[in-house]
């Protein structure tokens, strides 16, 4: 048995990767970004999968067993609202206290005014990235941590030390859960490390989206330093976390830095500079990148058509498909396109007439990847995914 | 590519070891070993703080 889910892990990695490298597996691989869907599928809440990181283990551990997917990602749901609670993070809303405890967690945003950061702390965060993330950034986050130059306290002190011990075990017990999933499923580990483009991270945690818009006009060069400082740490942190075999990819995962939400000039001048050479970078240490792009990104493809021939793994969200392959089916693998309306109301003869559609688009050659446009939630319905698996698997043979 | 920012504090750094060495006036043993192991520990404090900014 032991010897048969090895041989499965190993055919179901070189169908993954094949796609990866845009060239033509024995069949289209199926990748589901499934995060709360595995907490309903294995009779668990939002909460329970949260709040527990182990629950969340077992409940994609579940799916994988369940479902014949060539890979999934370990832990989708990823935030571990137990270490958030840990250090003391605002920014969550919470399942089962500050949402309802099967409804999934959120990110808060500070209004404009009470961003984590003010528009005159530039200079700072330019001059010592991990500084200004210790002494400024985290006291304004964390209920907890005590801002620098005043007296700590107990608080204070238990935040560094249960969340540092905390993200420690966490981050250790994926290691565990990738050999089950290995051992018990056969199932590949779907990504390892995780990149955020410096623009999007101050959108996200800094400035604020609504901070970071009028920056654009009032301190454009404020913000391109800004960029610039971050994409050394953020390169760095990539690589950290990458893949030591180089067989699947760096999450990347693509915010508010494309247009409407900023100019297609500002895509030009601060955006994709500062993004650009990170991607260059990890490619030249041999690792892909894959490009969550969430929302759609449409607008920029010509962009990203500048990267290196299979140095991404470009995933389609609200884009059109077909002017994605166009664009750039020709230099790398494309996943997704599955719209996560259809898996929540649609019905399974709905999905297999899209899924249809989106291989004959896009999986004709190789190079596609079959998931969901964006991360499947509790609202999918288990026979939808059961008809996009199943599906796939027979339509989807080379 | 920018290597770093203007402090001499490259990625994975908090604490660089030089900072470090000047507080230990005189090293008996391997300073090899020493460097090694505070920079191992420091560079989980740089893991913490840009774990937090960027996965959680």
């Amino acid at each position: 048995m032991a010897k048969d889910m090895e041989q499965l892990y190993a055919e179901r990695l070189k169908r993954y990767v094949t796609a990866m490298r845009n060239e033509k597996p024995d069949m289209i691989p199926i990748r589901p970004f499934v995060a709360e869907f595995t907490a309903k599928y294995a009779g668990y809440t939002c909460q329970e999968v949260t709040e527990d990181y182990n629950n969340a283990f077992v409940a994609a551990r579940k799916c994988a067993a369940d479902f014949d997917w060539d890979a999934a990602v370990s832990n989708m749901v990823y935030v571990w609202t137990g270490l958030t609670q840990a250090i003391g993070l605002k920014y969550y809303g919470v399942p089962g206290i500050d949402v309802p405890p099967d409804t999934g967690f959120q990110y808060l945003e500070p209004p404009e005014e009470a961003a984590f950061m003010k528009p005159n702390e530039y200079d700072q965060l330019i001059e010592d990235p991990t500084g200004f993330l210790f002494n400024v950034w985290l006291p304004r986050v964390s209920t907890d941590v005590t801002e620098a130059g005043r007296p700590t306290s107990y608080r204070s002190n238990l935040s560094f030390l249960k969340g540092g011990m905390a993200m420690l075990n966490y981050f250790n017990a994926f290691g565990t859960q990738n050999e089950l999933l290995r051992r018990e499923s056969g199932t590949v580990s779907a990504i390892s490390g995780i990149l955020k483009a410096p623009f999007d991270i101050l959108a996200d945690k800094l400035r604020g989206y609504l901070g970071l818009i009028p920056d654009l006009f009032e301190r454009p060069d404020k913000v391109l330093a800004a960029c610039e400082a971050l994409m050394p740490h953020l390169l760095h942190v990539a690589l950290s976390g990458a893949d030591p075999e180089k067989n699947v990819p760096i999450g990347f995962w693509m915010h508010r830095g494309c247009v409407p939400f900023i100019s297609q000039k500002h895509f030009d001048t601060l955006y994709w500079p500062t993004l650009k050479p990170v991607i260059e970078e990890i490619w030249a240490h041999g690792h892909q990148v894959l490009f969550y792009a969430e929302g759609s990104w449409d607008a920029h493809l010509k962009s990203f058509a500048e990267l290196p021939d299979a140095s991404i793994v470009y995933h389609v969200d609200r884009g059109n498909i077909l002017d994605v392959h166009k664009a750039i089916g020709h230099k790398f693998c494309i996943s997704g396109g599955i719209p996560n309306y259809l898996l929540a109301a649609g019905t399974p003869d709905e999905v297999r007439d899209c899924c249809k559609k989106v291989i004959d688009t896009a999986a004709g050659d190789g190079g596609y990847i079959m998931d969901a446009s964006a991360i499947i939630q509790n609202d999918a319905k288990t026979e939808n995914i059961k008809a996009m698996t199943e599906f796939t698997r027979e339509y989807g043979q080379y | 590519m920018p290597q770093k920012s203007k402090t001499d504090k490259k990625p994975g750094v908090c604490i660089p070891w030089e900072e470090k060495r000047k507080e230990i006036p005189k090293i008996s043993g391997d300073e090899n070993l020493i460097r090694k192991i505070w920079q191992g520990n420091d560079a989980l404090a740089y893991t913490y703080i840009w774990h937090c900014l960027l996965s959680f």
